[in-house]
């Protein structure tokens, strides 16, 4: 009884000792994997339970479990889990630049030190999807998944209801958008909340830039050569501003403001909807069938045209995004399931679910099941040309940052010259870096 | 008489004070001291900065202190918003309420009414409250008011220029329930024969809150803005699950940037910069509960 | 209260008497019905939609519901299983309970000491707890996080627990402190004279008299754990042990604003802290009023 005060001592002591005992094995070499995965991505509901399929094969194949986690808000997650040094085994990372980033922090492990022959990886990918995850001529992953961002989701009975043309050109589209109007009917929903939705912005903004200032401004702009209050920003922007505005999305800017993408996909394609078109990925047709409105039927309620052109002379690029898969850890669970993520097994098996396209070659048409995917799977093969989402590829803070300027300047038009100006300083000497 | 226990004194507070010295103290002058720096996407300082971020902070980030444009705007700025609304009408309906509901037989149903939502997380507070301010008049009650009133719905946390006031809105009825409880406490220890007297000579019920319970209440009052003012200027969760931030920027606050610039950007020592900030801000409030306790101390 | 009255106002007052009483407050019953019903309709908007159907709440409004009865638990369910707020829900337990007990242990321990036993700087080292008290835990994210790593604790529990514990003790050692003194010396003068030890008279005198004061430093603490979202986000890194607070938040991003979902967990997430306000609302208020009136 008398002894019941020595409870502090032996928690301080106890403290003390593990203190003292901090230390790490980061040692080189492939170690022993302990039989168990975690994999960590963004994906929840449908997009996740696809994924889910190809661990579970991953798994029957291979006898080593996985845990799939995965948050919204990606890159916070990430963050804290690396600097507390618990990162994730494997993680697909959704933005290139991020990919760069962890890899030059050496957070990332390159798959050449995990005993895998960069070759034999790439074999199945072109060279667009292989550099993507090449930083510094180290390939750092596989790229899992492919998207383009260049379609447009529309109804196809409604189209048909006032007899509309699939658009080819920007002037059609303009022209469907205006008759909507007047027809009493919101064309438009844009869903571009706070920070984790205002890549939906970026993305119209890269499509339209593509076509009217054409692919080599484009690479230039986002590589820093060229200034984002240069006139075919401008431009490009004031085309962005006919359609993304009060009059032609649902609810206005506001309300654009104040939802999430996914919101916005239900605000086409739920029961009750209030607009027509929706301009996002691929991934779009995945969500609104598996969790906005499993009732949809595709090619009658749902379906997608590609971007129309703007200017002819640029041609129709195709702007689409991909999924990095890389190891934070190096260990022989981990290079199994990277090697086998890039192989067309996994491929066929999560196209199979109607959830995304593949850039794998080994996977064709005929995996498909559905036409949504194996129509994103040709236009993203056929594609003249292909720019990858710039917004992604901004080194450190500008990709998020270039999403809150379109945020402002959709809302602000007025003031678009002063907040290019604004990011553009910021720009230089986040390029100088 | 008790001098030979000395040890045993410190043998007692020990564990807690290992506790705050290893988890609250020295972590907050880590913080200081990356403030001077720059981190790696791992958060581990790199670089010595000197006063870089602070000047940054104060003169570079728009998204924090912009005065440039009239009326200024800015993390900063909403923060600034944040504490003088919230705190002052938090304050004046809890002292509202707490002296109407003392009039009436019903006080406790009011009371407890009124305190609930102090029991509940901000995160349950911004669903709550998401819901009230959705822009669909049929969804959201606040917009069927308006359209019943004829007017047209409001997209309360879609607008730049009404984002920070329905925020704002939402926490003070979270927090009205404090100010409320305590006040009404205090007022339970002024004498009825006091009132009553007061009241046979004739005083009428404004002169006697006005000249008798106000001046009763200056302590209550002062607590209940202190714990307030802590509370507005850490304000994060709410901000967080409601609007994250938006739209483009314009709901952020002091703790949401420092979330932010850390944990989005990995800007560590730019994100520490901001939580020193906070501290300033704090300092003073901390000061007057020290010395609160100390001339408590000399009283008893 | 209900004393007071009685010597104030006469015993028996007529019928008129007290209607013409009623009609000179009518302005404050309004005022209060008014303040009342604005606080109320939020959360028994969110709450009848909790219940409704999907479909119901996507064609109709909820309070087009009070009159139009049609209600179910299917969203419950759905949460509970799908969205994994089952599962979250023990995990807010994990991560509540021991941040609650070990604050109320450690603290009530050096409580004791600030209260009843002398020894050098002890007023000094209580007032840098008390100022300590106020310290916004974003001055202590980032370096907590990086001393966890060093710990190796950061894949599980521990970190929180500890953040919690930290965080919580100025304010517990404050609360229980100013209980304490209040407790009759004479008992523990008598108790030493006894020859009982500092720990024994703790466990056996004060102790068993404090169970208000622990009682509501232990309720706030519980509350403001299960309530955290900021530091759960950064110190509950594995998604298999997420709280309630972070589940919902992931829930509105993966299905967008769907009502019936977000409705169901937010109520999921408030049932516990409204069972113990309305179980132990006495020590709840108690506990505030504790911490700031003096």
């Amino acid at each position: 009884m008398k002894r019941r005060w020595f409870i502090p001592v032996a928690v301080l002591s106890a403290l003390a000792l593990a203190l003292g005992g901090c230390g790490g094995d980061d040692g080189g070499g492939t170690e022993e994997g302990d039989g168990t995965i975690t994999v960590f991505s963004l994906w929840g509901g449908s997009e996740q339970e696809a994924f889910q399929k190809v661990l579970d094969k991953f798994t029957a194949d291979t006898g080593i479990k996985t845990k799939y986690e995965s948050a919204r808000d990606f890159l916070p997650v990430i963050r804290t889990r690396l600097a507390a040094d618990n990162p994730p085994d494997v993680a697909i990372i959704p933005r290139p630049g991020v990919v760069a980033e962890l890899a030059r922090d050496e957070s990332l492990i390159p798959l050449e030190d995990m005993g895998l022959d960069p070759d034999t990886i790439n074999e199945n990918y072109s060279d667009t999807w292989t550099s993507l995850a090449t930083v510094d001529d180290k390939l750092y992953g596989v790229v899992a998944k492919a998207n383009s961002k260049s379609t447009i989701w529309y109804k196809p009975t409604s189209f048909e209801q006032n007899s509309f043309q699939i658009p080819t050109t920007w002037d059609q589209l303009l022209d469907i958008t205006q008759q909507y109007d007047s027809k009493g009917e919101k064309p438009w929903a844009v869903g571009a909340q706070g920070r984790d939705n205002s890549w939906t912005l970026t993305d119209w903004f890269e499509n339209i830039y593509a076509r009217k200032a054409g692919s080599d401004n484009y690479t230039k702009l986002f590589n820093g050569d060229l200034a984002f209050n240069d006139q075919t920003v401008k431009d490009s922007l004031r085309e962005m501003l006919k359609i993304v505005n009060d009059k032609y999305v649902a609810g206005g800017i506001d309300t654009a403001l104040s939802i999430g993408f996914v919101d916005g996909i239900g605000r086409v394609f739920s029961k009750n909807p209030v607009a027509e078109m929706y301009m996002e990925g691929g991934f779009v047709g995945g969500i609104a069938l598996g969790d906005v409105n499993p009732d949809l039927k595709v090619g009658t309620d749902i379906d997608f045209f590609p971007w129309p052109t703007i200017d002819e002379a640029n041609g129709n690029p195709l702007v689409g995004g991909g999924d990095v898969a890389s190891a934070f850890v190096n260990n022989e669970d981990n290079k199994k399931l990277i090697e086998f993520l890039s192989t067309p097994e996994a491929g066929k098996i999560w196209v199979s679910t109607g959830a995304i396209a593949s850039p794998n070659k080994g996977v064709t048409e005929a995996d498909y099941p559905n036409e949504l995917v194996a129509k994103e799977a040709e236009q993203l093969k056929t594609a003249e040309s292909f720019l990858f989402d710039g917004s992604d590829l901004l080194p450190g803070t500008l990709g998020q940052d270039f999403g809150t300027l379109l945020q402002n300047i959709i809302k602000n038009p007025g003031q678009m010259d002063s907040l290019l100006d604004d990011y553009q300083s910021q720009a230089e000497s986040a390029f100088a870096k | 008489m008790f001098r030979r226990q000395a040890w045993q004194g410190f043998l007692f507070i020990l564990p807690a004070v290992v506790l705050l010295t290893v988890l609250v103290v020295w972590p907050m002058i880590r913080t200081i001291y990356f403030s001077f720096g720059e981190t790696n996407s791992r958060l581990q300082s790199t670089r010595w900065v000197g006063f870089d971020n602070y000047e940054r902070l104060f003169t570079k980030d728009k998204e924090f202190l912009n005065l440039e444009v009239f009326p200024p705007e800015g993390a900063l700025i909403n923060n600034l918003k944040w504490v003088v609304l919230y705190t002052s009408i938090s304050l004046a309906l809890g002292l509202l309420i707490a002296v109407l509901a003392v009039r009436v037989r019903y006080e406790s149903l009011v009371k407890a009414i009124i305190f609930v939502p102090m029991a509940i997380s901000a995160t349950a507070v911004a669903i709550i409250w998401k819901f009230v301010y959705d822009p669909d008049p049929d969804v959201g009650s606040l917009n069927a008011v308006i359209s019943l009133l004829g007017g047209d719905p409001i997209t309360w946390y879609g607008r730049a220029d009404v984002v920070n006031y329905a925020l704002i809105f939402a926490y003070i009825w979270a927090s009205t329930g404090f100010a409320m409880v305590v006040i009404s406490a205090a007022l339970k220890g002024i004498s009825e024969e006091v009132l009553e007297a007061a009241r046979t000579d004739g005083a009428s019920e404004w002169d006697i809150f006005r000249r008798i319970q106000l001046p009763l209440l200056s302590l209550p009052l002062s607590v209940v803005t202190v714990w307030l003012l802590i509370n507005v200027i850490k304000v994060f969760d709410i901000i967080y699950v409601m609007t994250g931030g938006g739209p483009g920027g314009s709901s952020e606050v002091i703790a949401f940037s420092m979330y932010d610039e850390t944990f989005t950007n990995a800007e560590g020592g730019y994100g520490a910069t901001m939580a020193v900030v906070m501290l300033l801000l704090i300092i003073p409030i901390m000061a007057f509960n020290v010395r609160r306790f100390r001339s408590e101390r000399v009283v008893g | 209260m209900a004393t007071a009255e009685a010597v104030v106002r006469p015993r028996a007052r007529t019928t008129s008497a007290r209607i013409v009483g009623f009609l000179q407050k009518s302005p404050v019953h309004i005022a209060l019905l008014a303040i009342s019903v604005i606080w109320l309709v939020p959360t028994v908007g969110l709450a009848v939609t909790s219940f409704r159907p999907r479909g119901d709440i996507q064609s109709s409004s909820w309070w087009s519901a009070l009159t139009n009865w049609s209600f179910t638990l299917h969203n419950y369910n759905l949460v509970l299983e799908n969205a994994k707020m089952g599962s979250s829900f023990v995990n807010s337990l994990i991560i509540t309970i021991p941040s609650t007990l070990l604050p109320l242990a450690l603290g009530s321990l050096a409580a004791y000491a600030f209260s009843w036993i002398a020894f050098p700087f002890r007023d000094t080292i209580f007032l840098i707890i008390v100022a300590l008290m106020v310290v916004p835990i974003q001055m202590a994210l980032v370096p907590l996080l990086i001393l966890f790593r060093d710990l190796g604790v950061a894949d599980w529990y521990v970190g929180i627990w500890l953040a919690h514990t930290a965080f919580g003790l100025p304010l517990g050692i404050f609360l229980l402190r100013n209980f304490f003194i209040t407790l009759p010396r004479d008992l523990i003068e008598a108790a030493r004279v006894d020859g009982a030890s500092n720990m024994r008279i703790f466990l056996k005198v004060v102790l068993p008299l404090s169970v208000p004061a622990l009682a509501s430093f232990g309720i706030f603490q519980f509350l403001w754990v299960w309530n955290d979202l900021l530091m759960a986000l950064i110190f509950v890194q594995n998604s298999d042990l997420w709280p309630m607070t972070i589940r919902i938040n992931q829930m509105q991003s993966t299905y967008g604003i769907e009502w019936h979902l977000l409705s169901a967990g937010a109520f999921l997430l408030m049932i516990v802290p409204l069972l113990v306000f309305f179980a132990l609302q006495r020590y709840f208020v108690q506990g505030l009023l504790a911490g700031s009136v003096k």
